[in-house]
């Protein structure tokens, strides 16, 4: 009975992200034809946002399991010099260079989830401190010059060849990478650990989830994503030691913002890329109205913060509704006042007991 | 503070409407609420006089919280409805005037800070009486020891909230909120499930304090589950179901039969006795527990045969709320042996015990028990993806094929909604769900913790149902449960603890309600001079 209407809203709330998209597209299509309705500026849009989605995915990846990695940034900037000095001081094969790039992404991602899953450091703490002590050694060991790019053509061309109509083949990947990722997070067992890890961690452990493995696993693959980041950068830009901190907020407002579009309150591929784009089309559409280069920051800064109050409002009011549909009684489920303190005593001797191990 | 209880004749207030001249704490005339188009409470009148108690019974979907909701300011009431606290009318939407006009709500996780005494929570939610700005410390211990004398508490306060027990705890949060009141005459105390969670022995201290703060001129409106209480409180008894009222009578009145029946209505309630099972007592154990140790449990030995269904009585501390979840790993076990069907399991390890065949109902369906944000479905298969996994693609057919499956086999209600998320369903459904995750993986041991608790009587019905079923396939039950009734109802065979031992193992006609209540509560000090270990 309730069902019908719910679609209806649902439909408006999925889908807004689009709507919004086009009122972007229509109102700079009219503002500033000349420079906004081009070919080039579709182009520059969605290669330019390249980087920025691949990194969103790395954040993603581990944040649908709860786990915050904050060191992507670093690691795509390990990614962008690396991938570049492998090939121009070390002398190595391309895709040796940026296989090794990329296997060192991952080692950090396992780095990563050691000091999370084995020395128990909450992850937003835990890789802070790596992303710096990863910048640390990248400046140490290229001595804080950004190493000199190869002079062979095929570098560049990894990213930006054209292709069909003016558009750089890096977007291909960022197609392919998402494809990828969309079947591991809907269609396979893995992305089902994911998910229920991320919405309660202690009923995952007692379903049988190997809570450990997955979320090591999602933090390897996060740092595996970010050092293709980096490499895509490097071949796109070239190498820098400082842009990967500034794609962070992007990557992460664009994840949220995201997850509240298409399959709303759940973290999400599409919705993620869908938020990447409207972003990209509201920043570039008013930096030809007003140059400024504060533009980016202050429009991602708002988004992040407008997403994930809008899904908190979201949460909120669904939690009303959930109240009033079936008229439940006050936390019957929560036995408080019962058990609360052999649990938490118990779960302190868990905590020890892995510790000393 | 005794200001806090004038009898409501002297705090008459201005607008009173009364032409008798007594006016009655709660007058709720005809009130109405409909959520989208859906009725959840319909024309419900309600009039209670001053130091009157009110049980308000109903199951899940009654309409009782909603109703509660919507005196404490919480829900909007349809129109045409009235409610008067007092004489004076009780605007919508709005706690402070429920508060102001003297109502007062005890919800039943209390509210109550664990790691602060008695006095700082008697003054959290008001103001600490204060001189130049400091908290007048002497003043602030007279007060709170004037609140806890008022709900018969005699207690320093200075102890902290988590040393107290249950009972007491409730008896603060009571004594805080009839307590202390600004210059307005408190007129209503509802306790929205208040002995929810509380051991049965200590429920009568309950009671006896509901009666107290009753004599003293309050109305109270008391919202439970458990029928016991309706027949220990002489009192005015209120019934809802469906969001009308069925019946409103003297407890004295009424036969348990009866009170069930009203309660759950022309849904046939599948009565406990037939579901009892037998079991093959020469068997093999399928389960066998040798010298469990948990911080609560000091050597617990037991064996479960297939299809048996054992019981675990004790009240709180007992050691009891921590061995099924010892035995499955969900939390610390400090040693022992457990053995599933000839293998052993190792400690602290949830999926080598599944593995084993060993699965776990907890207690609580938020922390523990559930994904509330993701669907029925998800929740069901998560137990074994592997079955529905073939390169490239989970699949959704034969998934939702097992979840329907499941929602048939168990009742659960809404019929068919395996998309809806978890939390979306009522605490009896939601553990139906929970209930069938494991089901699915046919176990040979089922672990459950207070299965039943908040859960509506229909929904307990089913539950007990699909024990008799698990119990005639071969699987074997261990239930753990506050609730003795319960464990009298569905269980071959009761293991009472005490102090982390076994003190009694009741059977056959010696299972009975007294039988266990009697032995989980004789004479603690007993065994302590006695040298046992507490």
């Amino acid at each position: 009975m309730s069902t019908s209407k719910r679609k209806l809203n649902l439909g408006m709330a999925r889908f807004s992200g689009l709507y919004v998209w086009g009122i972007f597209i229509i109102i700079f299509a009219i503002w500033v034809p000349k420079y906004f309705l081009s070919m080039a500026t579709a182009s520059s849009i969605a290669s330019g946002q390249v980087v920025t989605g691949v990194m969103a995915f790395a954040v993603m990846v581990p944040l649908i399991a709860g786990v915050f990695d904050l060191s992507v940034g670093s690691t795509a900037i390990m990614g962008s010099i690396f991938s570049v000095s492998f090939q121009t001081q070390y002398h190595m094969n391309m895709w040796l260079s940026i296989i090794l790039t990329m296997l060192i992404g991952l080692v950090i991602g396992l780095v990563n989830g050691f000091v999370v899953v084995k020395l128990h450091v909450n992850s937003f703490i835990a890789t802070l401190g790596m992303g710096s002590i990863v910048v640390a050694l990248v400046t140490w060991e290229c001595g804080g010059l950004q190493p000199l790019l190869p002079t062979s053509q095929t570098w560049g061309n990894l990213t930006q060849a054209f292709f069909g109509g003016g558009f750089q083949v890096v977007i291909f990947y960022l197609v392919a990478l998402a494809l990828f990722l969309w079947w591991v997070l809907s269609f396979t067992p893995a992305g089902r650990y994911l998910f229920a890890i991320g919405s309660n961690t202690d009923a995952a452990r007692l379903s049988g989830v190997s809570v450990d493995f997955w979320i090591w696993t999602s933090l390897a693959c996060s740092g595996f994503l970010a050092g293709f980041a980096g490499v895509l950068f490097s071949s796109q830009t070239g190498p820098s030691l400082s842009f990967g901190s500034g794609l962070l907020l992007p990557a992460f407002a664009a994840v949220f913002l995201g997850s509240t579009q298409l399959t709303p309150g759940r973290f999400n591929i599409w919705g993620t890329l869908l938020a990447i784009f409207v972003l990209a089309t509201g920043v570039q559409g008013l930096q030809f109205v007003i140059q400024a280069p504060w533009l980016d920051g202050l429009f991602n800064g708002v988004a992040l913060i407008a997403a994930v109050a809008f899904a908190v409002s979201r949460q909120r009011s669904e939690g009303r509704r959930k109240e009033v549909e079936q008229n439940q009684s006050i936390s019957v489920e929560s036995p408080s006042s019962f058990e609360e303190q052999p649990s938490i005593e118990i779960d302190e001797s868990v905590a020890q007991d892995q510790g000393t191990i | 503070m005794a200001t806090g209880l004038t009898p409501n004749s002297d705090g008459m207030a201005a607008g009173t409407t009364s032409t008798n001249g007594v006016v009655p704490a709660l007058a709720v005339t005809s009130v109405s609420k409909t959520f989208s188009g859906n009725r959840v409470l319909s024309n419900v009148s309600m009039t209670l006089e001053s130091g009157e108690i009110r049980m308000l019974l109903g199951g899940n979907g009654s309409g009782k919280s909603t109703f509660i909701k919507i005196l404490s300011g919480y829900h909007h009431k349809d129109d045409g409805g009235e409610i008067r606290i007092g004489g004076e009318i009780l605007p919508d939407l709005n706690p402070h005037a429920a508060h102001h006009l003297g109502a007062r709500f005890v919800h039943q996780d209390l509210g109550l800070i664990q790691d602060s005494s008695i006095l700082d929570n008697m003054f959290m939610t008001g103001k600490f009486p204060a001189r130049f700005g400091t908290v007048d410390a002497r003043k602030a211990k007279q007060l709170t020891n004037a609140s806890l004398e008022q709900v018969g508490l005699d207690l320093d306060v200075r102890t902290l909230i988590r040393d107290l027990s249950p009972v007491q705890k409730t008896g603060v949060a009571i004594a805080r909120a009839i307590g202390l009141s600004d210059s307005n005459p408190i007129r209503l105390l509802v306790l929205d499930e208040p002995t929810a969670t509380l051991p049965a022995a200590e429920v009568h201290q309950l009671l006896a304090t509901v009666r107290r703060v009753a004599d003293s001129g309050v109305a109270v409106i008391y919202v439970t589950h458990r029928f016991d209480e309706v027949f220990e409180l002489p009192s005015r008894v209120t019934i809802l179901r469906g969001g009308s009222e069925v019946l409103t009578t003297d407890s004295a009145t009424l036969t348990r039969e009866e009170l069930v029946g009203h309660i759950v209505g022309s849904e046939v309630l599948a009565v406990v006795e037939n579901t009892t099972t037998t079991f093959d007592t020469h068997a093999e154990p399928v389960l066998e527990v040798e010298d469990l140790q948990t911080p609560l449990v000091n050597g617990l030995t037991f064996r479960v045969h297939p299809g048996e269904i054992l019981g675990f009585s004790g009240v709180t501390g007992s050691g009891r709320e921590l061995i099924n979840s010892a035995v499955f790993g969900a939390t610390t076990r400090l040693g022992g042996v457990v053995t599933c069907a000839g293998v052993q399991v190792k400690a602290n390890r949830p999926d080598l015990a599944i593995a084993a065949g060993i699965a776990f109902v907890p207690a609580d369906r938020k922390i523990h028990g559930g994904f509330m944000n993701l669907s029925a479905r998800e929740n069901i298969s998560i137990s074994g993806l592997k079955s529905f996994w073939k390169f490239p693609r989970i699949n959704r057919s034969t998934e939702s094929h097992d979840a329907l499956n499941w929602f048939q086999r168990l009742a659960v209600r809404p019929a068919g909604a395996i998309s809806a998320a978890l939390g979306s369903f009522s605490g009896g459904n939601q553990q139906k769900v929970i209930m069938g995750k494991w089901m699915r993986l046919g176990p040979k041991v089922m672990l459950f913790e207070e299965p039943t608790q908040g859960v509506d009587v229909g929904a307990k019905a089913e539950i007990y149902r699909q024990f008799a079923e698990a119990s005639a396939s071969g699987s074997a039950l261990v239930v753990s449960s506050a609730d003795v009734d319960e464990l009298v109802a569905v269980c071959h065979r009761v293991l009472v603890l005490r102090h982390g031992h076994i003190v009694e193992e009741l059977t056959g006609r010696e299972l009975t309600v007294a039988n266990v209540t009697r032995a989980s509560l004789v004479d603690s000090s007993e065994d302590l001079a006695n040298g046992v270990h507490p």
